[in-house]
């Protein structure tokens, strides 16, 4: 610490915490740690306030006590903090720390409706549920005893049936008119793959040219460009926000409920979030080469083309391969609201409380997304590494390779029948529905009256809460089991390798399934509400941590730990100096960054049932066309959202 | 000949990065440019093919004045300098001979290169340059996969395909070690003898200066505080020129 001058007074600091707290402290020079009190004291203050009418338990006030009590050890805690440091002496930060974390998770307990004893009472529900997910209505027996596709399995993945021939098949004389042909009806599933694929395609191709524009070294070298930078970048991050489920309420208005409004609504968040990562991708390409081409005499084409193209193209592949991955996901569950994909599939079979059709439509979509992920993660290692070529050959041009024509050939067919799957009509575009126009009017003339802005408030609080606790439940989860999946830990025997892989797969599947497909689960278990969808949360929270955490175990420097076995430390020494250092920093930083993720997901888990703002959006104000009110919930997850982004992104370049 | 009149660059942000800067250079010269970092080099070379726009002052090169060549011209004039850079420059994803041919950019039509078509002569041309280089076995090969020295050679074989009168290197060999210092100056000095191609390069090692250059130019805070034969530099130019701490280092 810097020597502080003798004007210390231990007793001014101590009053002055006594009367404002952190205020001791910021006359200590200790400013940050001042004004960290102070926000904290305040904050938790105004998080107990608001709750204390927001309990469930309000009426025995136990728990509304004990967080006042808190709130004041917090503050005598202040007061000794300024009193000690003042003299010099050794303060804790750990009690500082613990108090407001303690208050904050006795708040996020109770307003998320944490009901422990439901888990227990109603576990029979959950051995029910549990029945229909090991047994999807996939397969049946026919009377001879042969296993058969069930008629729920075509509705998923497809079936074949006799279906008057279509016009090319008439046209190209291979069938008679009228004729029944054997023809391909594809499933739910299909669909969804064709969403995914359909929507990456269509935002790539958008977001390329917004990109240049969002992109700062290239705006600025055009008069007038920084302006444009930033609406753009504003543009961006408030459609980035807005989840592609919100996104879906808003666009059946315009296009009617269909797989076309699916596709619409993914394609408009994926060209705002791809727009942001190409942008970013722009603007760290390397000056060099561009200067060394422009000194060739090249023109500005010239230079576009070999010093700028070469450096993007393979980044921006690889970012629209992630997007195919995230865009797949999103498809599973698009359908809720605006229709078309497996998602309206699992909405009706829940509604006829079809659990086992639901379970099959779980396994379905629990396959095809961790095959996407897969092939999506091994192709961007490929484009980012790249062929390390050796051959002192040429490469053959590329429209003399065979593949290539193959691949062109079936490219083109799959993305006319996925056209043609998915409804597309861009005509509709033009004309929406009248009370698109009214939403489109509505929705920016936010709607503020109090009892409005208590609601949309109080339900963006529950949804910050159901995110917290969500990701805290899934990261405690996730902590024993990434050890079992970190190979550099397991050890070589047979068993342990077959852990690991049970744990990578355990992790694999869960994440595979987006949390409002697991809120049903819960909300047969116990109930609805936010309860249900903080546990669906924490459900997937579990799976993405849990690869996170045994990856970052993996990635660790085996330097310490062999410095520090040499010196002769025990293993469980070498473990908590050479390994604990090493992952607790990744741990916190993961967490911090699925809490974000949380928060965005958190604001849709109420489309099924799971509470939080979603549930608000979905079942008062958009039924009941209350497009003002709508318009500041919207507005709000925007705010917390872009904060929430910008904080964990700070937070997490600090820690590592 | 390539003569500086006057030059001076003063940056949008107010750093005067070259003063009133004059000098020429023969035909056929090696000539090196010598400073400590951030006195003016690199904006001295950028200046010369208008990389950077000086703020006034001439460069006059074979009686045309390129500070007043129009934009539209401007292609004409630099694919006769070629240019070297520190960090090569090169785009590393691209093939090895992607990068040669685009020296060539300033000469064949821009809508041809665009769909990477170049002649065959220039691939001929690209080939040859190579295999003087060394190269010839590595053309097909991403740039990135190639050691410093051997990117740095592509970046010279990039700066031939131009069939460049005067070359501008920007501390060639500042981010090699040594040994592949030595090698890639004696490439630059074969060209200059051997094809007859003006040099300005700047270094930063005087020894380096005193094995290649044949004459040295000398820059102190964007300002020319000599000029003449390397062996002239003596301990007391050399006080002058790094200031009366730096010392006097070799390298092999």
């Amino acid at each position: 610490m810097n020597p502080s001058p003798p004007t210390n007074n231990p007793l001014l600091a101590t009053v002055l915490s006594l009367f404002i707290p952190g205020a001791g402290q910021f006359y200590l020079r200790d400013r940050r740690r001042g004004i960290a009190i102070f926000t904290t004291a305040i904050v938790s203050a105004v998080l107990i306030y608001w709750a204390q009418d927001n309990f469930r338990t309000a009426v025995t006030g136990g728990t509304k006590m004990a967080l006042w009590a808190l709130l004041g050890c917090f503050l005598v805690w202040n007061i000794v903090d300024a009193y000690r440091r003042a003299r010099r002496q050794a303060s804790s930060d750990l009690i500082g720390l613990l108090l407001p974390v303690l208050i904050i998770y006795i708040i996020g307990w109770q307003v998320t409706d944490v009901r422990l004893d439901r888990l227990v009472t109603r576990f029979g529900n959950a051995l029910k549920i549990w029945n229909d997910i090991i047994h999807p209505d996939l397969f049946t027996q026919d009377a001879a005893g042969n296993w058969l596709p069930s008629e729920n399995f075509g509705y998923i993945f497809g079936s074949i049936a006799n279906k008057p021939a279509s016009g090319w098949l008439v046209r190209l004389g291979l069938v008679q008119q009228d004729a029944l042909v054997p023809t391909f009806q594809a499933g739910k599933i299909i669909e969804t793959i064709a969403l995914g694929l359909l929507s990456t395609i269509f935002s790539t191709i958008l977001a390329v040219p917004l990109s240049f524009l969002a992109a700062r070294n290239i705006m600025s070298r055009v008069r007038g460009g920084t302006v444009i930078y930033y609406v753009m970048r504003t543009i961006l991050n408030i459609v980035r926000a807005i989840d592609t489920l919100i996104w879906g309420l808003i666009v059946v208005l315009w296009v009617g409920l269909g797989s076309f409004a699916g596709v619409l609504a993914l394609t408009i968040h994926s060209i705002a979030a791809l727009g942001k990562l190409f942008s970013e991708e722009v603007e760290h390409i390397d000056p060099g080469p561009i200067e060394a081409v422009t000194a060739t005499g090249a023109n500005l084409i010239q230079t576009i083309r070999y010093a700028v193209i070469p450096q993007i193209v393979p980044p921006f592949l690889a970012y629209t391969l992630l997007r195919w991955d995230i865009n797949m996901r999103s498809a599973t569950i698009v359908g809720f609201v605006a229709g078309g994909g497996i998602g309206f599939f699992v909405v009706e079979s829940l509604r006829k409380a079809a659990y086992n059709q639901y379970a099959a439509a779980l396994w379905a979509v629990a396959i095809v997304v961790m095959i996407v992920d897969y092939v999506s993660a091994k192709w961007r290692e490929r484009i980012m590494v790249g062929t390390t070529q050796v051959a002192s050959e040429p490469p053959r041009p590329f429209y003399k390779s065979l593949r290539t024509w193959f691949y062109l050939i079936v490219g083109t067919a799959a993305f006319v029948y996925f056209w043609q799957l998915c409804e597309i009509n861009l005509k509709d575009l033009l004309n929406p529905a009248p009370t698109f126009g009214q939403l489109v009017r509505s929705f920016l003339s936010f709607n503020l009256e109090p009892e409005v802005t208590d609601a949309v408030v109080r339900q963006m609080l529950i949804t910050i809460f159901q995110a917290l606790l969500a990701t805290t439940l899934g990261a405690l989860m996730a902590i024993p089991f990434s050890f079992l999946a970190a190979r550099n830990l397991t050890g070589r025997s047979r068993l342990s390798i077959w852990i690991y892989y049970l744990t990578r797969g355990m992790f694999n599947l869960l994440r595979s399934i987006e949390a409002i497909l697991y809120v049903a689960i819960f909300f047969y278990w116990v109930s609805f509400g936010n309860f249900a969808g903080m546990l669906a949360l924490a459900v997937t929270s579990f799976g993405l941590i849990g690869k996170l955490f045994s990856e970052a175990i993996e990635n660790i420097d085996p330097g310490p730990l062999e410095a520090i076995t040499a010196t002769g430390a025990t293993r469980l020494q070498a473990i908590a100096y050479g390994i604990l250092p090493q992952i607790i920093p990744p741990f916190i930083s993961y967490s911090i960054y699925q809490w974000d993720i949380n928060v965005r997901m958190a604001t849709i888990v109420g489309f099924a049932g799971g509470g939080g703002i979603g549930w608000l959006l979905y079942n008062d104000y958009f039924p009941f066309m209350k497009y003002r009110s709508a318009g500041t919930a919207v507005a709000l997850i925007v705010i917390v959202v872009a904060v929430m982004d910008f904080a964990s992104a700070k937070i997490r370049e600090r820690l590592v | 000949m390539l003569r500086v009149e006057h030059l001076t660059k003063v940056y949008p942000n107010g750093t005067r990065a070259l003063k009133d800067v004059s000098f020429q250079v023969e035909d056929g010269e090696f000539m090196a440019v010598i400073g400590l970092s951030g006195s003016g080099k690199s904006t001295l070379l950028r200046c010369i093919n208008r990389l950077i726009e000086p703020t006034a002052g001439k460069v006059i090169w074979d009686d045309i004045d390129i500070t007043a060549v129009p934009a539209s011209q401007m292609r004409q004039v630099r694919r006769q300098i070629g240019m070297i850079f520190q960090q090569f420059n090169l785009v590393k994803r691209s093939s090895v001979m992607t990068n040669v041919l685009s020296g060539r950019l300033g000469y064949v039509s821009p809508y041809q290169s665009l769909f990477n078509y170049f002649s065959p002569a220039d691939h001929q041309r690209a080939l040859d340059n190579l295999e003087q280089l060394g190269l010839a076995d590595k053309a097909h090969v991403r740039a990135d996969s190639l050691s410093g020295g051997q990117q740095q050679r592509v970046g010279i074989a990039r700066a031939l395909m131009q069939e460049p009168k005067l070359i501008l290197a920007d501390e060639p060999v500042a981010s090699l070690d040594p040994v592949l210092a030595h090698s890639i100056l004696k490439y630059l000095e074969q060209m200059n003898k051997e094809r007859q191609i003006t040099v300005v390069c700047s270094l930063h090692f005087l020894d380096l200066v005193h094995r290649y250059a044949t004459r040295a130019i000398a820059l102190k805070d964007g300002q020319l505080v000599f000029q003449g034969l390397p062996k002239e530099i003596d301990d007391a130019q050399f006080k002058a020129i790094y200031g009366q701490e730096a010392e006097r280092v070799s390298i092999v």
